[in-house]
């Protein structure tokens, strides 16, 4: 039994380092910055908003749902990597997901009003809306308690239906807002803030890159009308993941897929995913406007979980432009490349120990699990797991979009990244794979802020070491890719 | 929005202290936003970095991929980190009066 954490760590780890003049004039007092939150009256607007969303949503049937299962047995709790870090019964999932459940209850339900009427119950007040406001961006969302809520309870669905009500009441982190506003109504139309000759830039630099390394030339094309594949990374990766576009081109190259990055839309990530139904629609849809416009077949997302798992899954449901395109991603492609014998990567070059992280949005469902590891075991002298692993993987802790909010780092690192740095350590690797800009970003500040001795790298990051290119100076560009069942 | 002032100028800053107009921005400023960030003092290697910064963002209104960052300066990223505490893209791109890197950064 691993130890919690004292509680001089779990207050240092949530102090709120906010300015108090601003949480006074806001009248809010949660750990992330929020731009224009409502004032006052909160409770009644929550209560509209939450309306509004049933009405137009199917969320409703899942509510009537669960206010008639939800237990509260507590099954979740041993699940939960922040109650394992706090033991504080306000980290127990269910917990969490009481508050929507409650509310609804009350509020949406004749005997929850009948009820209320006879013991005189107020209802939801605006303390609880803060509450709330805190508690739903404790949780990263990971759903890995929905694997052991014996009611069914999807916990983590909750958790985005509570900040997307409360993103309705302008309640939702800043650098959360403010990366999706620049990506549907800014300059640049992507959540970095990248124009697109810097994009180019980086795509030609990394072309030297690979020349420099493996000595072929490898192209990262642009705005190719009729190439096959889509590729839409999580677009910080051409600021911060150079090996791992450099991997990904070099696969690509080595078996002749085509391909091609589109100008007025290259960025897979959709924050929509944690906090609004109707960004994640909109962001979504720019997808398919691409994909026409560029002729494309398919749409290939690299090394993002919720990046893939948002077009994987929601794409179907939101598109409104006829049917909507099928979506690949990059290590579906580079395991059935590996697969089909195209791939040729030295086993003599990654000597270290290896371990693999699963990131949730990829491996919860059971979508992408071996595939990474099989690509890995094909050339990895000395792979290991972590336990547990696959579907039942511990969250790097910085997901959900937590990751991107600079404020809650010491909560992050210390409380929601506890058990994954702890599992870290037991592995004893040198080289921790993470495919996804988000994992690899909170567990590289998990790995300094708990002292640890790895290196957080992208699974093409390896692939890129490893592999042997074919010399090829004008690589012939079919129109349909040899890739067989991707 | 609040406001402080940096080598006798007055700046709008964001709640992280990155600068908003960087109109105003010279040398005397960022060796001001530079204890901030863990920099007791600017010494010419801090100057290469931040002049790439700076004249990458003029030309392309983004900072520089992190890799080409290293290779343009020929320093890797443990030294840039030696000389950043908090690192390249929040530490020297504040001290270099680019705004708050946003997204998954």
């Amino acid at each position: 039994m691993i130890p919690l954490l004292d509680q001089d760590a779990i207050l240092r780890a949530k102090a709120n380092t906010k300015k108090p003049e601003t949480m006074e004039e806001q009248g809010l007092r949660v750990r992330y910055h929020v731009e224009n939150p409502l004032k006052g009256g909160r409770a009644q607007r929550f209560l509209e908003a939450f309306a509004a969303i049933l009405k137009h949503s199917s969320y409703g049937l899942i509510l009537e749902q669960y206010v008639r299962t939800s237990l509260k047995c507590a099954r979740c709790a041993v699940s939960c990597m922040l109650y394992e870090a706090t033991g504080d019964p306000k980290d127990v999932p269910c917990y969490r997901s009481a508050f929507l459940i409650e509310t609804y209850r009350r509020h949406f339900t004749l005997a929850g009003s009948l009820k209320a009427k006879l013991f005189g119950d107020p209802g939801l007040t605006d303390e609880t809306i803060e509450e709330m406001a805190d508690s739903f961006y404790n949780c990263t969302a990971c759903r890995k308690c929905v694997l052991e809520c014996p009611a069914g309870i999807d916990h983590g669905l909750l958790t985005h239906l509570g900040r997307y009500i409360l993103s309705e009441i302008g309640i939702t982190p800043r650098a959360l807002v403010v990366s999706v506003r620049e990506q549907v109504q800014g300059k640049t139309r992507n959540t970095s803030a990248i124009p697109i000759p810097a994009m180019i830039d980086s795509c030609e630099f990394l072309e030297e890159e690979i020349e420099e390394a493996k000595g072929a030339k490898v192209k990262f094309p642009i705005d190719q009308e009729g190439a096959e594949h889509l590729f839409f990374a999580p677009v910080s990766d051409y600021m911060m993941e150079a090996d791992t576009l450099c991997g990904i081109a070099a696969v690509l190259h080595q078996i002749g897929a085509s391909w091609t990055i589109g100008t007025k839309n290259f960025d897979g990530i959709n924050y929509g995913l944690f906090y609004s139904d109707i960004i994640m629609d909109r962001v979504l849809n720019e997808i398919p406007k691409e994909v026409k416009r560029l002729k494309t077949k398919k749409v290939l997302i690299g090394e993002c979980g919720h990046a893939s798992r948002t077009a994987k899954v929601f794409l179907k449901t939101f598109c409104e432009e006829g049917e909507s395109p099928p979506v690949v991603s990059i290590i579906e492609l580079t395991h059935a490349a590996l697969k089909a014998g195209k791939l040729k990567l030295d086993p003599n070059v990654v000597t270290d120990r290896v371990v693999y992280h699963d990131p949730c949005n990829m491996a919860r469902k059971g979508w992408i699990i071996d595939q990474p590891r099989e690509i890995l075991r094909a050339f990895c002298k000395d792979y290991v797991e972590m336990t547990p692993n696959g579907r039942e993987n511990y969250c790097c802790g910085g997901g959900g979009g937590t990751v991107s909010i600079d404020e809650l780092r010491p909560y992050r690192t210390s409380i929601a990244g506890k058990k994954k740095a702890e599992q870290l350590q037991e592995t004893g690797a040198k080289l921790v794979v993470a495919p996804c800009a988000n994992c690899k970003k909170q567990l590289r500040e998990v790995v300094d802020d708990n002292g640890l001795d790895c290196e957080i790298v992208g699974l093409h990051d390896l692939i890129f070491r490893a592999i042997i290119l074919q010399e090829n100076d004008s690589p012939e560009k079919t129109p349909e890719s040899t890739i067989p069942n991707e | 929005m609040a406001t402080i002032e940096l080598a006798g100028k007055q700046f709008d800053v964001d709640e992280d202290g990155f600068i908003q107009d960087a109109t105003d921005w010279d040398e005397a400023v960022a060796a001001a936003i530079a204890p901030t960030e863990g920099v007791d003092s600017m010494t010419e290697e801090h100057w290469v970095v931040v002049n790439f910064i700076r004249d990458y963002y003029k030309e392309f209104g983004v900072a520089p991929m992190i890799r080409k960052l290293c290779k343009s300066t020929k320093m890797d990223l443990k030294k840039i980190y030696e000389l950043f505490p908090s690192g390249p893209a929040k530490g020297a791109c504040k001290i270099a009066g680019l705004p708050k890197p946003t997204g998954c950064v």
